[in-house]
């Protein structure tokens, strides 16, 4: 019995050995932490987003002559979790930044913890104002709410419309926050106070918008703007036709999923909206690289989330490249001064409140395809 | 029940509570110096999984009253205690949609008296609730309860005055990352449970509990009772949001959803209904279980096997946790039993019996 105990010991003895031989011969990896909602409500962005960065990590494994190892801590979709997640990131796996996470209210919880620990974080696509506002180590790869709602207002002024309706999901952040500064753009666009003729609400789940489309119908609105998620939209889209109207219906890049298609079928036709980039037309050759490439990986077409993973992970290698170092004092400032950064998602500059300024892209639904409408600067 | 009158035992059960009492502030003294943020964290976090399991248990456990509204108090207590401590500064830049209303941009509060009003508010509004709603019994309970929860959720995304609606609130101060907060609180809730338990008051919940209508004919008010157990435990429930809203920092109307009543219903009874030790035990390993399983889903690999990432992989570890625990313990981990020093005390006296039987 003892020896067969000093065998295993052995046996052990010798296999740490080697393990700590083969490590000591790499060079120290440059750590970053990823925390996205790879469970729970949130999971399909989520894991979207995981698979452009980890697709950008398979292209780009290395900085400064050392290789990059990405750490996953999974939020659940959950603000507690995301704290917790973000604090394990910084203190047990020793990142020196941070990619994260989807969904606004993760995003918020997460930052406060960089925050003071002083670790940099970008998240990819938390587009909540709020997120960045008066954090010095937040930054965002994503455009915010505010240009999105103003870039719909403006679209819908330069088609000739004067009076618009606003269906808003009023338990998410996200699209309070577009209709806010869709409206407060179109008041000002028209000079007209009563431009914005029908402004109803309903909650996340809700399957039955007859009683809100007929309020539409009835306030003579020439378009009805809908910052919801793509399973509302084709919904809207559905109920809205079958009532009859032919209005314009418009959205934000949240309904930018097949499934707005697949589910809202001829309703969806004529769906325009905002985004950040389109695989049918994609603007740069870095974002036709992208889409092959994510193609080959996945075999599948990439959406928005997919897209932006990918930005966010090059725009941070990039500015660790630039920082010259691992030290995220350093890698925060090359993060605030980058400019014109060649992304999927379009040119993209960070301004002073640490969030990304670049070009949004109007598609429209033809033929049950997004098409590319025209691009939109800030 | 026995009650043994015995002043040695009772001035050794003294020194024994003061020591731990002693033993436990010299720990939180040394853990809040040395423990890393993580750590820190996550016992911050059990400290306030134990004060809304606690809260719970004296709802569900002691009186019996199945109510599934804890995360609508928790939201309650959160919101008031964020509007009450959220620097001016933050009150003007983060509500974009419309200005801040009267009261809360006129008042900052320190953290303490802050903590107290959301206690206040959660429990003035379960009196209010309490009421009507305490007159249904069992799933009916449950039902209605979880109804006002929701109702409470969908209010605060529609009243972005005092709420900021679906934007949420950020930059609360973090007072609540210190463990004298949240185990002082958690400490506080342990003793004025325990003390209520064990009052007359406490026996007349466990009556209500057992039995309505033989509760009633033995006297015992049943609107009072219960009313009681009701206010008291949502009110812990409001000063456990607010003390969650701190350590976050951010909150909004979905953090209240109603997998957060589910959690802590988990903790409740895997830890044994009517025991107020199994669910501040059964709160820390819940939460350190949930943290400590992380590793597992990060691939890993033992010689040639290799584990590839799994996220969610620690769920399915932690609900088997679950299972075997409501297999093996199907009143839960204390199954009602309480950690006592008469019970410690009498252990030991047994245990030495015995070896002195053996011996002689």
């Amino acid at each position: 019995m003892r020896r067969i105990s000093a065998c295993v010991a052995l046996i052990v003895v010798a296999m740490l050995t080697v393990l700590a031989g083969g490590l000591s011969a790499q060079v120290e990896p440059i750590r970053i932490g990823v925390y996205e909602p790879m469970t729970g409500a949130m999971a399909a962005g989520g894991q979207m987003t995981w698979e452009g960065i980890l697709l950008a990590h398979e292209m780009t494994p290395e900085v400064l002559g050392r290789p990059i190892r990405l750490f996953l801590a999974d939020n659940k979709s959950d603000p507690v979790e995301s704290a917790n997640a973000v604090a394990k990131l910084i203190d047990q796996d020793k990142v020196i930044a941070i990619i994260g996470s989807y969904g606004s209210s993760n995003s918020m919880a997460g930052g406060d913890v960089a925050e003071k620990a002083g670790i940099p974080m970008i998240t990819d696509s938390a587009t909540n104002p709020l997120v960045t506002e008066g954090k010095d180590y937040m930054f965002r790869a994503c455009f915010i709410d505010p240009f999105q709602g103003e870039v719909m207002a403006k679209y819908a002024y330069g088609e000739g419309i004067r009076k618009v309706a606003i269906l808003i999901d009023v338990a998410q952040d996200y699209s309070v926050g577009l209709a806010n500064y869709f409206e407060a753009t179109f008041k000002q666009l028209t000079g007209d106070a009563r431009s914005v003729v029908a402004k109803v609400a309903y909650n996340t789940g809700d399957q039955d918008f007859s009683a809100q489309l007929t309020q539409v119908i009835n306030s003579g609105a020439e378009a009805l703007f809908v910052p919801g998620y793509f399973g509302d939209m084709a919904l809207v889209a559905k109920q809205l036709r079958a009532l009859g109207s032919k209005i314009l219906l418009m959205g934000g890049d949240a309904i930018d999923a097949p499934e707005l298609v697949i589910i809202g079928g001829e309703a969806a036709e004529g769906i325009v909206f905002s985004t950040f980039y389109s695989a049918e037309a994609p603007a740069t050759p870095e974002a036709q690289k992208f889409v092959d490439a994510f193609k080959a990986k996945y075999g599948k077409t990439p959406n928005a989330n997919g897209a932006l993973g990918y930005d966010t992970y090059n725009i941070l290698v990039d500015a660790i490249r630039r920082a010259g170092s691992d030290d995220p004092k350093a890698i925060r400032d090359a993060l605030a001064n980058t400019v014109d950064f060649p992304a999927v998602t379009g040119s993209t500059t960070i301004d002073e409140s640490g969030n990304a300024t670049k070009d949004a892209v109007l598609l429209r639904v033809e033929d049950g395809k997004f098409r590319y409408l025209t691009t939109i600067k800030p | 029940m026995q009650i043994q009158h015995d002043p040695r035992r009772a001035r050794l059960k003294l020194i024994l509570t003061l020591l731990s009492l002693a033993l436990s502030a010299l720990a939180i003294w040394w853990a809040n110096n040395n423990l890393s943020s993580y750590y820190l964290r996550i016992l911050n976090l059990a400290g306030i999984n134990a004060i809304l399991a606690v809260s719970m248990n004296l709802i569900f456990g002691f009186t019996g009253l199945f109510s599934l509204g804890h995360a609508g108090f928790m939201a309650v207590g959160a919101y008031t205690c964020a509007l009450l401590t959220l620097p001016m500064r933050s009150k003007q830049t983060i509500f974009l949609l419309a200005p801040l209303a009267w009261p809360f941009n006129a008042v900052t509060l320190p953290p303490f008296p802050a903590v107290l009003l959301a206690g206040l508010a959660a429990a003035v509004m379960a009196y209010l609730i309490g009421l009507p709603v305490l007159r249904l019994r069992g799933d009916y309970l449950g039902i209605a309860t979880l109804g006002f929860a929701e109702i409470i959720r969908v209010v605060a995304n529609n009243i972005p005055t005092i709420t900021n609606g679906a934007l949420g609130l950020k930059g609360i101060p973090s007072f609540a990352n210190n463990l004298w907060w949240t185990w002082g609180w958690a400490a506080a809730t342990v003793w004025v449970t325990s003390r209520l338990v064990n009052s007359v008051y406490g026996r007349s919940l466990l009556a209500v509990k057992e039995d309505e209508v033989a509760a009633e004919i033995m006297g015992v008010n049943l609107t009072y009772h219960k009313i009681l157990s009701y206010v008291i435990g949502s009110a812990f429930a409001g000063v456990g949001g607010a003390l969650m809203g701190s350590l976050v920092t951010a909150i909004n109307p979905k953090t209240f959803g109603f997998m957060l009543t589910f959690n802590i219903l988990i903790i409740v009874v895997a830890g044994g209904l009517g025991s107020i030790t199994g669910s501040v035990i059964t709160s820390v390993i819940y939460t350190v279980l949930l943290e400590a399983l992380r590793p597992i889903e990060s691939g890993w690999s033992i010689g040639p096997l290799h584990v590839p990432e799994i996220p969610g992989l620690r769920m399915v570890v932690f609900a088997l946790v679950l299972l075997v625990i409501i297999l093996f313990y199907q009143r839960g981990l204390f199954g009602g039993r309480e950690f006592t020093w008469d019970g410690v005390l009498d252990w030991i006296d047994r245990k030495r019996n015995r070896k002195q039987e053996v011996a002689g």
